[in-house]
């Protein structure tokens, strides 16, 4: 009965209080007891619990999460990342999500079945309402930059970011014109189907199947994108999906003479990483300070400690003697690798240097 | 500053390794010892805080005061032992207990953490004694030397630190670090803020985000100690005034006792040179010059929450506070060996006692009150 209530009480709690006075409230109770009794609100780990899961296609599930306090709001396009210890061996797996939804309280991911994807099948599986997950606060940079006239292109499960710029811009009674391209397989693969369907009349919204059963039904390929939307030039691009599809919608953005400037690309995955230990670092390397969610880069070349580089970019962090020895810029290292004094996880970013391309910072 | 500073007696590269050799030492030891330490001190925090509570419940009238020395020690231990130790971040490194990480961990008292590490780790750290820099040489408007221009609250700052703000010590603190003694000194004081230490804001908070914190910080310990614990006596049929009245004497008495403990280690000449830490070896000294200690035993030193090893814990302020006392013999040596002040106090008394005889001599604006010297200065005046 008491799991009941927790269940009930969780959403009301974050509805009522808000995170921030969650925040404030559960970070000054937190002992023991309190950790015992519901380790969702006493936590010290940014989680969040799925409320709901509804099957959009056959192989695709919007799951409804509320998260905890430590989550910070994100904005339309933006992704999580669930970390998620599939099999029990201990080193649970990551990985990148984007929000499909945003509500106050709420947010949603819509995940496809992906045989081969260690999370995303896990997730089909045993993603039940009720469950807790590891998430990351909200991050990414493909988000709606105050435009009037958009142009979504999206593939297979790239819709997502630009159905939630489609929602919150909906929400806004912005007066932004919306044109809104989505290739999938066939109608029943296509997610999103009705909501995109019943969208106001701002939005013009265009379907194209590539193995469409009814073969009459005409498809626009994507390099009849300049065709379809013959002010294409006026309108700021937003792309997200499959490799080879977004490449095949910059080749001919290119040679329309699209002005690329004002195209965005999601990249589902960042780029891959290799830390190699002993060679010192060339080039750039981009620095996430994770529970304050910002993220900056780093030129090597300008041999800058991490705690200058993020001054030069206007970032405050936390330092006093700038020498290493008072120890108020000590921070996590979370992953990645710095060059300088180093306690277990600890680090000193004043006298640090990046010593990998990709450091995850508290 | 290369220029005034010519080669002088020391060797300030070879103190400065001596003193690294002894942190590169006990961080290289760091471990489990020091996870049990922090586990045990709040273990016993809770116990007194069973104990403390229990007794100013259960007893009635005036014996319910036997409960106030439990709480007290609940609230000391929470305060310096735990609390400052770990906002210096000196348990950050230990993955396992994520309550005692410095960004994570809430102080049970009132003071906002984050304004707390800016100001105490960030700038009263980095620039100890420094004219204008340093905001504990004043802790509200308290005149600790010639250099600070003489108004005529001066006249009683000890009766009323003594009487007024040593009992709400913290609550100072708390203002200090947010800007809020500045404005007091701005619409007060003929000179305004000349001679003191300003809010750095290096937040970049907005006066909201100030009044903010400012609230949040000091309510969740009025609600705990005046409002829920009064207010449980009152429904099981024991007084609410009795233990509103039992916890306001802990908090009174862990304030002074705060109060004591900080000034008696501080409030000593002389001033530092402001550009002591661009050069480390110096900057050790002018920590050792700026400190003192007083002698205690080893269980004594968690009540003051070793801040009587002050001089070690301002050499080292980001290494646990249990390791001081054998710290202390480490650097003894290394003053012994290079000829540098290390100051110390045969008693907290004798502390106490110099201390408030240093703010009874400062209350008054006396033409043959001079500038003391620091030790970094006679050293170069010496050689030039």
């Amino acid at each position: 009965m008491l799991g009941k209530m927790k269940q009930k009480l969780h959403p009301l709690l974050i509805k009522h209080l808000g995170r921030d006075r969650l925040e404030y409230f559960a970070s000054n109770t937190m002992n023991i007891a309190t950790q015992a009794f519901d380790s969702f609100i006493w936590s010290y780990q940014c989680q969040a619990k799925i409320i709901e899961v509804r099957q959009e296609t056959a192989d695709t599930k919007t799951f409804v999460l509320l998260p905890n306090q430590h989550f910070k709001q994100p904005l339309p396009g933006q992704h999580i990342e669930i970390t998620v210890d599939t099999d029990n061996s201990g080193s649970p797996t990551a990985r990148c999500y984007t929000l499909s939804e945003i509500q106050q309280d709420t947010v949603s991911i819509t995940v496809k079945n992906n045989p081969d994807g260690k999370v995303s099948s896990w997730l089909h599986q045993y993603g039940r309402a009720g469950m807790i997950l590891n998430i990351s606060s909200p991050r990414g940079q493909f988000i709606y930059r105050s435009q009037e006239k958009l142009l979504f292109v999206s593939a297979g499960s790239g819709v997502t970011p630009c159905f939630a710029m489609l929602k919150a811009l909906e929400s806004t009674k912005k007066p932004v014109d919306i044109a809104f391209y989505y290739r999938t397989r066939n109608p029943e693969q296509t997610i999103f189907q009705k909501q995109l369907e019943q969208t106001g009349q701002s939005v013009t919204v265009n379907f194209s199947y590539s193995q469409p059963k009814d073969t009459s039904s005409q498809a626009h390929l994507p390099h009849q994108l300049a065709e379809m939307y013959p002010d294409i030039n006026e309108r700021h691009i937003y792309l997200c999906g499959p490799e080879s599809f977004k490449n095949e919608v910059v080749a001919h953005l290119k040679s329309t003479g699209y002005d690329l400037d004002n195209l965005q690309v999601e990249n589902f995955r960042p780029p891959e990483v290799s830390v190699d230990e002993s060679s010192r670092l060339e080039g750039r390397a981009s620095v996430l300070l994770k529970e304050r969610n910002i993220q900056f880069e780093i030129d090597a070349q300008t041999n800058q400690t991490i705690l200058e580089a993020a001054e030069s970019q206007g970032i405050q962090l936390e330092h006093g003697c700038r020498t290493g020895m008072c120890g108020t810029c000590r921070t996590r290292l979370i992953s990645g690798k710095v060059s300088g004094q180093q306690l277990g996880n600890s680090i000193y970013p004043c006298t640090s240097y990046p010593a990998s391309s990709k450091i995850v910072l508290e | 500053m290369s220029e005034n500073n010519k080669p002088t007696g020391n060797n300030y590269e070879e103190i400065h390794a001596a003193f690294e050799h002894i942190k590169e030492k006990h961080r290289r030891d760091l471990g489990d010892t020091d996870v049990h330490y922090i586990k045990k001190i709040r273990r016993f925090s809770r116990l007194f805080e069973i104990i403390g509570r229990g007794l100013i419940w259960i007893l009635p009238g005036p014996f319910a005061l036997l409960g106030v020395p439990f709480l007290f020690l609940h609230r000391n231990l929470e305060s310096i032992e735990i609390g400052h130790n770990v906002l210096h971040g000196q348990y950050d490194s230990f993955d396992e207990i994520p309550q005692f990480h410095s960004r994570k961990f809430r102080w049970k008292a009132p003071v906002d953490e984050a304004a707390w590490r800016q100001e105490h780790n960030g700038i009263h750290h980095v620039h100890t004694n420094v004219h204008e820099k340093d905001p504990d040489l004043n802790h509200g408007f308290l005149r600790t030397n010639a250099q600070i221009p003489h108004n005529v609250w001066h006249y009683f700052q000890v009766p009323i630190y003594l009487f007024f703000v040593y009992p709400a010590m913290l609550y100072n603190f708390n203002s200090q670090n947010l800007g809020k003694n500045d404005k007091f000194r701005e619409q007060r004081f003929p000179l305004g803020n000349q001679g003191y230490a300003t809010f750095e804001n290096s937040e970049a908070l907005t006066d909201d985000e100030i009044k903010k914190r400012h609230r949040r910080s000091i309510w969740r310990v009025w609600v705990k100690e005046y409002g829920v614990f009064p207010l449980l006596a009152l429904f099981t049929g024991s007084g609410f005034f009795k233990v509103f009245l039992a916890n306001l004497l802990a908090d009174a008495l862990n304030n002074y006792w705060i109060a004591l403990t900080i000034q008696a280690t501080h409030l000593t000449e002389p001033l530092q040179p402001e550009d002591a830490i661009k050069h480390q070896g110096k900057w050790y000294v002018s920590q050792l010059d700026s400190s003192v200690n007083f002698k205690g035993s080893r269980l004594q030193s968690i009540l003051w929450g070793h801040l009587n090893y002050q001089v070690e814990h301002h050499l080292y302020p980001d290494i646990p506070s249990h390791r001081y006392p054998d710290i202390a013999l480490e650097v003894q040596a290394v003053c012994k060996k290079y000829n540098l002040p290390y100051k110390t106090n045969e008693s907290w008394w004798q502390a106490i006692r110099n201390y408030i005889g240093l703010l009874w001599q400062y209350s008054f604006d006396k033409k043959d009150q001079q500038v003391a010297p620091s030790f970094l200065e006679k050293e170069t005046s010496n050689v030039g």
